[in-house]
């Protein structure tokens, strides 16, 4: 009858506002998750990585040693860039060109100015984070870094959220899921390895 | 030290064109207090990237550069922590002569200095009337030609420097020699001149020999305030501190003097002599013990007003113990008589040589030291116009000089004068010239402190502003001299102080350690010259019922303390006030003149008045009042203007016998007025009401093995402290304590792979050793990030509605600590023990209260959120970013050490923000900056058990013992303080917590707290015959 | 037992089973009066205009103070706990009087609630709503206030379930919704009767909604007052245990003056006695400017102004056990506390206290004071004030003066705190003055309940009267359905 629809509308009502919280709740709401800022250069991680094989260490200097990871400095861009200058040779299916990207690099240099890259991966002040304890465990990067040899725009692969984070400092990590998250096949080794577990004492990280 | 190759991006900001680097954590740490607040992942921000990135350094990592503390003319050796080329903490060196790793108050504020935000970014020249910005090459060119017309006259020009030991005074004279100018001035007023002056004489040259406090059976000093003010005070405090931790067979000590100094307090007994008396009591002894001197000890007594009896048992005393050590450090008009009486006195009682030590001087106390004596010509000088030029470097005698002397007025009739201050001042302001200076911690200097030992003084980062090294400006000026040149080759002070100190070479092998063997050559110029020491009338013949002292500050000194924050907000050890001048009046000439604290009451002399509230101390003569030195500066800068008053304005200029300014020299009457105001102090009440915060036992009882146990209520039994693992953890983070099986756990099962349930961080606090000098306070600040809270800008709302002049604001200095909001995660409790009645007969202790990181502590089961919760290895961890400020954590409490942000001191958008830039430099990254609305403790440091963790790990071993140590325990100048792991019998701290005299604070609350107190010793005289197992009078 | 002529004499003992309208002859009559007392008044549109305004500027400074900072309210370290929690606390309290007349009462069959208890639920309801607020307002980072309540979350963390703070979440959470669904159960025939009078065909409509249908009929009545009966059962032991879980937050903590066993029986009778301080309060004016006198009358008043004498009783005797817990324990720390309290820095606070709650209601021993509203009315205000002064001497003197002598410290609230004070009061009386003018401030059928049975011999045709009832039963017990 009419009037139990009218105040049906009342528990119902509540039931849906509760279901929106907890799904918000759930849904880490202030994560900045797949963000891809265009940045003042367009560094190609691909050809770095990939191509011509470098390792993340040789311009991310400090990241087995410090909490810091380390940003390259113009003079270590440079280091190569002032013989591999803009003008690109033709290459088997491209032809010649010159890269807007590595004139840019030069100019910076030049002005002596630092690249203004845009920060994408931060994690509040009230977080510490030593990369090196991370790295020195043979965490790979890409486990929280996503596929970067890949990224042709490099965005944030993982919500950095606190669950995010524990879920593997409680439930440990496995070397051979880090080596496929890096898109590699886990050698025999890493899938012997034990599963690597980490503190998960509030007062590790939040001081 | 960075060189230029590596001289990465610097910014100019529009505004305060400060040269800046922007760095991940750096950068982070300014902005930390947005973040500790919440989620702010969303604003974008900059990486900025070194341009070439620096040679063994890597970012996130600290760096460490040894050099050498300007605070003061001491010269302590520093270790600067640089991170990412910024300085963040100072701490001693402890391979230093002199300080041995431990480092005061005042130069560990230095930091402040460098970072002072009122420091100047550029040269300044007045022009029509004031001092505004202009160019490095204008300024040269400027100075140049005023040098250039000065020359004529050049007899006549002034140069008054800071007294420093080491090449620079040398350096100065050979320049201004160059242009025909006399040698320079080396001012300072902190110096005990008499003292000195006494000891060149008496001891061969020797101005400052060291004391060897431990040799000694008893210690008099005659207002030598050795632990604080007086000489060499970081070394003193060690020295005592382990003459003290002897226990039972510490030397006694008796302090004499019209106030009672924190040196005074640590003293065990008192004899409140009148000022001005201790020249008959110094003879008297002399006298009685044969030794030369004059008097008796009746008449002594007599004018010190003091009983006969007390002066016949310090007679008898003296002579009974087997070594002793008398110290002079007077302040009256005939402070070089009593210095000299009393070397007199040491030599008779044989102490030369044993607690006296000439043949081991402080090489850095010496030199030709200029007092008001020696300012007083150059003022008739500049007075009659005479003079064409004068520069000041460091020193600030428009402050630090009486205002009768009228310094100001003669200076300001100087047609140019050049100041090569980096922050402004009182003279600075006058002066028509301003050629910052280079930091201390961004300049080369040397020092010495001990003879055949170089300190040296490195540039630890990149200077923050763009100022110029003085030397580099002088030596750039003479070179530029055709005629001059030739004297002059090297073109950068770095270069002649390398030719110096034996090349390049040696230098850089020295650099690391900071000290290389050699001498300074001494400064070749004569003392300066000086009118005969001005005839002042004793106190006596004067009018006004009280005797005026004036000493100088703890913490400001002379008041070159007073442009830094923490040295502001440090309370004094002894009144406890700070961002405040109080008078100091005894309770019972208070009560007679109906004066209660905060009364502001007028003191008149002859030479002028002062107004200011006053404070009741026990430890002033009932016809005495004190007060200190170092506030009422009026161009110092933010932090110092308008707070409190300038004592020197009390004063006249007249010198003591050896041309120093005599203190204490007048007679004051006392007026009160009808104001009142608070008193800025963190004191609640000075007694302890029977709470046994800060417990004592006699050196008899101890051994004796006598203890009176404290007894919180009938039947209280006191518990063994029990470390590591067997210590009840609250285990709330598995919410368990009733289960047996959790008792002994935290988080984790105590066998855990990660060894975290292993430990327990714990701390031992040695109250023999203790002085209360407070350097652990600034030691925490610096290390955690702790806002200061004083700043008139950083009170609370008064009313609804603000107008942009900040009305409606409370702006008194201080504001905030008149609502105990001070944030000082560690304090120092001065309790006082006797003396309820007035008499002098009274006690002092002082117990440091510190977050006690219970091991079953109240604040954690109440806190709805974990954000306070206990850590398997011991720790109380408080963990900002989850507290949503409920504050019930600190209502249960019992120590009281849990700190509430109120007003956002952290952020920067905030009228409140206690890091203007670029304070904010000093940030230490490693620790959040806690935003509004959040509680905040002692961390136990834990931001250095990770990194040592971190390092341990990295390293593949585990921590080592005494690897690593917390600020406060680094900084202690008496050692008092122990930081180590309780579980793990291998740390010295594991052996120290099972001593005797261990306490827990408040244990009948069964909090089982983790910081763990040793009870002081006090020393109460005994009649020379009565026999002792140990030490004493045998 | 109600008699047909029980005669009132002049000073009757008035049982609280046996109190009687003689003022009120039929139903219309009872429809007539309590209907009436709906119209709105300008007196009424000052007051809750006045009462808006209040809440309006209380609501101005809680945003200056969240932007601000707390710094802004009168806090003074160690005193951490001020106005605010003292503030919440009161209300809670005056919460208790609701559950306290309407429920307990009712199972005790105490007849004289009646006419009261309405006006008592309203006041419960409006009461939480306001202490509901007050942690929050406290709270340094109000924009977190959310982590206290449990729900699961991407940080994989809980509230501390340990924490008084907690449990305060729960307590009040059931409270607010218990005595509220109470509040509106116990209205649904009312509602009926408005709904029957009312022309306006919107609100007709809403009326009607809110009656959920109400038919009068006999199989409705006897769910009605099951339900109500499973109701007030139900909300009895929560007039206990959410004051008891109120008073943990002091109780639990480490300090002295607050950790006492004596806490919570000692809360919850101060509750009660508070919140039948309010009760007077509020309905003095009412039956004055309702024209109720003939509703709730001198009788009534009576015998609640004994209930409130009693309480008043158990609680001065909870302040002078607390003296001699302190003497007892012989822990310093304790006993230096309590005589602090009334003879050193806080003596005034303790004696407006003592003065209010103790002293003052002892007038109640005279039936003539109990018989006069006025006397009443001037001593609730004491009794409000006094019952705030027992929660400013409970939290401020025990936080200033604690176990460290060092940190003894003071307390003088702010601008801002006296405004949140006086915008909570503007809350309340703005909930509260909205509730009188909608929905009747007096039971309209429990008060036909009482109205003595000959009336009922009058020719009323049963489908003519929609609001009146007929009782189930012969039998006349006052304030009784099933």
């Amino acid at each position: 009858m009419r009037l139990s629809r009218n105040w049906a509308i009342v528990p119902g009502f509540f039931a849906i506002a509760i279901a929106a919280a907890i799904l918000s709740a759930y849904s880490g709401a202030s994560s900045s998750q797949g963000v891809a800022p265009e940045q003042p250069i367009n560094f190609p991680h691909p050809v770095h990585v990939q191509t011509l094989g470098m390792n993340c260490l040789y311009c991310h200097y400090s990241a087995n040693k410090s909490p810091d990871p380390g940003m390259p400095a113009v003079g270590t861009c440079m280091g190569c860039h002032t013989i591999i200058g803009p003008q690109r040779p033709a290459r088997d299916s491209q032809p010649a060109r010159t890269s807007e990207e590595i004139k840019k690099l030069q100019d910076y240099s030049a002005k002596k100015q630092p690249i203004p890259w845009i920060r994408i991966h931060k994690l509040p002040e009230y977080v510490h984070f030593p990369h090196m304890r991370h790295v020195n465990a043979g965490v790979t990067c890409q486990t929280c870094h996503g596929k970067i040899q890949e990224m042709a725009r490099v965005g944030q692969f993982a919500s950095l959220n606190m669950g995010w984070c524990l879920n593997c400092h409680v439930n440990g990590y496995n070397a051979a899921d880090g080596m496929r998250a890096a898109g590699y096949e886990p050698t025999p080794a890493d899938t012997a390895a034990p599963i690597k577990k980490a503190r998960y004492d509030c007062g590790v990280c939040h001081y | 030290m960075p060189n230029d190759a590596t001289e990465p991006m610097s910014r100019t900001d529009g505004t305060t064109a400060v040269r800046r680097r922007e760095f991940l954590k750096v950068l982070g740490a300014s902005t930390a207090a947005a973040t500790a607040v919440g989620c702010t992942n969303e604003h974008v921000e900059q990486l900025i990237p070194y341009l070439t990135s620096p040679d063994n350094t890597v970012p996130g990592v600290s760096t460490y550069f040894a050099t050498t503390c300007r605070e003061c003319a001491t010269a302590c050796g520093v270790i600067a922590e640089v991170r990412d080329g910024r300085a963040i903490k100072l701490e001693g060196n402890p391979d230093h002569p002199l300080n041995h790793g431990a480092l005061c108050a005042r130069g560990q504020s230095a930091l402040q200095g460098l970072y002072n935000p009122d420091r100047f970014r550029t040269p300044m020249l007045r022009q029509n009337g004031s001092l505004t910005p202009t160019t490095w090459e204008t300024a040269i060119t400027t100075l140049t030609q005023r040098i250039a017309g000065a020359r004529a006259q050049g007899q006549n020009v002034v140069f008054i420097n800071q007294a420093e030991s080491g090449s620079f005074p040398s350096f100065i004279d050979s320049w201004l020699g160059a242009f025909g100018f006399p040698a320079h001035i080396a001012y300072d007023a902190e110096v005990d001149l008499a003292a000195r002056e006494a000891n060149r004489q008496q001891y061969g040259g020797v101005q400052a020999p060291t004391y060897d406090f431990a040799a000694a059976k008893l210690i008099v000093s005659f207002g030598a305030d050795f632990l604080e003010t007086w000489g060499a005070s970081v070394p003193q405090q060690l020295a005592f501190g382990d003459a003290r931790a002897a226990l039972a067979d510490a030397p006694r000590f008796i302090y004499i003097g019209p106030r009672r100094s924190l040196t005074g307090l640590n003293a065990d007994d008192w004899i409140p002599a009148r000022a001005g008396s201790e020249l008959g009591i110094v003879n008297a002894l002399l006298a009685a013990s044969g030794a030369g001197g004059s008097g008796t000890l009746a008449a002594a007594a007599q004018a010190a007003g003091v009983e006969p009896a007390v002066l016949e048992r310090l007679s008898t005393d003296l002579r009974a113990a087997t070594s002793s050590l008398v110290l002079a450090g007077t302040t009256g008009p005939d402070a070089f008589q009593v210095a000299a009486a009393v070397n007199t006195l040491n030599r008779s009682l044989g102490n030369e040589g044993k607690t006296v030590k000439p043949a081991e001087p402080i090489a850095s106390l010496a030199g030709p030291v200029a007092g008001v004596a020696h300012l007083a010509p150059v003022i008739a000088r500049m007075n009659s116009g005479a003079v064409p030029l004068a520069f000041v470097r460091g020193a600030n005698p428009a402050h630090t000089t009486p205002k009768q002397m009228q310094f100001a007025t003669a200076f300001a009739k100087v047609p140019f004068k050049v100041s090569f201050s980096s922050v402004p001042d009182e003279t600075t302001l006058l002066c028509d010239l301003v050629l910052p200076d280079h930091h201390s911690l961004e300049s080369w200097g040397d020092a010495q402190p001990v003879p055949g030992t170089v300190g040296l003084q490195q540039p630890v980062m990149e200077p923050v502003f763009t100022t110029r090294a003085t030397a580099d400006v002088l030596l750039g000026i003479a070179r530029a001299d055709a005629t001059l040149a030739s004297r002059f080759p090297v073109a950068t002070y770095r270069e002649w102080l390398t030719a110096r100190l034996g090349g390049p070479a040696a230098l850089t092998a020295a650099l690391p350690s900071g000290m290389i063997a050699g001498a300074v050559e001494a400064r070749t110029a004569t003392a300066p010259e000086s009118d005969a020491p001005g005839e002042t009338a004793p106190l006596a013949s004067q009018t006004g019922d009280f005797d005026l002292v004036v000493y100088l500050s703890p913490t400001l000194g002379d008041g070159r303390g007073a442009n830094k924050p923490w040295l502001q907000e440090l309370p004094d050890p002894v009144t406890k006030i700070c961002w405040q001048s109080v008078v100091e009046i005894h309770p019972l000439t208070a009560g007679r003149l109906r004066i209660k604290p905060g009364d502001h009451v007028t003191v008149t002399t002859s030479a002028g008045t002062v107004t200011a509230p006053a404070y009741l101390y026990l430890g002033v003569r009932q016809d005495t009042v004190a007060i200190a030195t170092g506030q009422g500066h009026t161009g110092y800068g933010r932090y110092a203007e308008r707070v409190g008053v300038n004592a020197l304005d009390l004063l006249t200029g007249s010198p003591n016998g050896s041309g120093g300014l005599a203190l204490t020299q007048l007679k004051a009457s006392l007026t009160k007025t009808t104001d009142r105001s608070m008193l800025v102090s963190t004191e609640g009440s000075a007694r302890q009401h029977g709470r046994g915060v800060a417990q004592a036992v006699t050196a008899a009882d101890l051994l004796a093995g006598r203890s009176e146990e404290h007894e919180a209520f009938p039947g209280d039994k006191p518990h063994e402290f029990l470390p590591g693992l067997k210590s009840p953890v609250a285990s709330d983070a598995i919410g368990d304590l009733g289960k047996n099986e959790h008792k002994e756990q935290g988080m984790y099962k105590p066998d855990h792979w990660s060894g975290m349930a292993k430990r327990r961080w714990a701390m031992t606090i040695d109250l023999a050793r203790c002085t209360g000098c407070s350097a652990c306070v600034t030691a925490c600040y610096a290390e955690n990030n702790i806002p200061t809270v004083g700043a008139r800008w950083q009170g609370r709302s008064l009313r609804p509605f603000h107008t942009s002049d900040g009305s409606g604001w409370d702006t008194r200095p201080g504001a905030n600590i008149l609502k105990g909001r001070e944030m000082a995660w560690l304090r120092i409790e001065r309790y006082f023990e006797g003396g309820e009645d007035g008499s002098s007969e009274f006690e002092a202790r002082f117990a440091p209260m510190l977050c006690q990181h219970c091991g079953n502590a109240p604040c954690e089961s109440v806190c709805p959120v974990f954000a306070t919760y206990h850590a398997p290895d011991g720790l109380n961890i408080q963990v900002y970013n989850r507290c949503v400020g409920t504050r019930y954590c600190s209502n249960a409490c019992p120590y009281k050490v849990r700190y509430f942000n109120w007003h956002g001191f952290g952020v920067p958008a905030r009228r409140q923000y206690a890091f203007p830039e670029p304070l904010n430099w000093q940030l230490n990254p490693d620790v959040t900056v806690r935003g509004l609305g959040v509680m905040e403790k002692c961390t136990f440091c834990v931001q250095r058990i990770r990194e040592a963790e971190n390092r341990a790990t990295l390293e593949k071993r585990e921590v080592a013992p005494d690897e690593f140590t917390v600020a406060c325990a680094q900084a202690c100048p008496s050692r008092a303080i122990l930081f180590g792991d309780a579980a793990d019998e291998r740390w010295t701290m594991a052996k120290t917590v099972q001593d005797a005299r261990r306490y827990h604070v408040f244990e009948e609350l069964n909090t089982y707290t983790a910081v763990v107190y040793l009870k002081k010793v006090t020393h109460p005289r005994e009649e020379p015959n009565a026999a002792r197992p140990a030490g004493g009078a045998e | 037992m109600a008699t047909a002529a029980a005669p009132v004499t002049p000073r009757p003992n008035v049982a609280s089973a046996n109190v009687q309208i003689p003022g009120i002859k039929d139903y219309s009559e009872v429809d007539r009066d309590i209907a009436a007392t709906l119209q709105p008044t300008l007196g009424w549109f000052g007051a809750l205009g006045f009462a808006i305004l209040c809440f309006l500027w209380g609501a101005g400074t809680w945003i200056y103070q969240i932007y601000w900072g707390l710094g802004n309210a009168g806090y003074n370290p160690p005193v951490m706990w001020g106005v605010y929690i003292i503030t919440f606390v009161f209300w809670i309290g005056i919460g208790h009087a609701g559950p306290l007349i309407s429920a307990i009462l009712y199972l005790f069959r105490a007849g004289f609630r009646t006419t009261i208890y309405r006006c008592a639920e309203g006041m419960t309801v409006f009461a939480v709503m306001t202490a509901a607020l007050f942690p929050i307002i406290h709270i340094g980072r109000p924009w977190k206030f959310f982590w206290l309540i449990p729900y699961p979350n991407w940080r994989l963390l809980f509230p501390n379930f340990k924490s008084p703070l907690i449990w305060d979440v729960f307590a009040i959470t059931t409270y607010l919704t218990v005595s509220s669904t109470f509040l509106y159960i116990g209205l649904v025939p009312d509602i009926a009767v408005l709904r029957d009078r009312e022309k306006n065909p919107l609100r007709k409509r809403i009326l009607s909604v809110l009656s959920l249908g109400w038919r009068n009929s006999e199989p409705e009545w006897r769910h009605f007052a099951r339900m109500y009966l499973f109701l007030a059962a139900f909300s009895t032991p929560l007039v206990l245990s959410v004051h008891s879980v109120v008073s943990f937050d002091f109780a639990m903590a480490l300090t002295p003056g607050w950790h006492a066993t004596i806490f919570p029986p000692y809360f919850v009778a101060g509750a009660i006695f508070s919140g039948l301080g309010m009760v007077f309060t509020i309905i003095v004016p009412i039956r004055k400017f309702f024209k109720l006198q003939h509703i709730v009358t001198i009788n009534h008043l009576d015998a609640a102004a004994k209930l409130c004498l009693t309480t008043s009783l158990i609680v001065g005797c909870a302040y002078l056990i607390e003296f001699w817990v302190a003497w007892y324990s012989a822990v310093p720390a304790e006993q230096e506390y309590f005589w602090n309290r009334v003879f050193g820095q806080w003596w005034w606070a303790a004696w407006i206290m003592l003065t209010c709650n103790m002293i003052l209601p002892l007038s109640l021993f005279s039936q003539k004071l109990r018989r006069n509203p006025s006397w009443l009315f001037i001593l609730s205000i004491f009794i409000n004030l006094g019952m705030w002064f027992e929660r400013f001497v409970i939290i401020v003197p025990s936080l200033s003066h604690e176990f460290e002598p060092w940190q003894w410290s003071s307390y003088t609230p702010s601008w801002v705190d006296l405004s949140i004070l006086l915008g909570s009061f503007g809350w309340f009386f703005m909930w509260f003055l909205l509730f009188i003018k909608q929905l009747p401030v007096v039971a309209i059928a429990e008060v036909k309940e009482i109205i003595p049975p000959r009336l009922r011999s009058h020719k009323v045709p049963e489908e003519v009267d929609v609001s009146g009832h007929h009782l189930p039963y012969g039998t006349d017990t006052p304030g009784e359905f099933a």
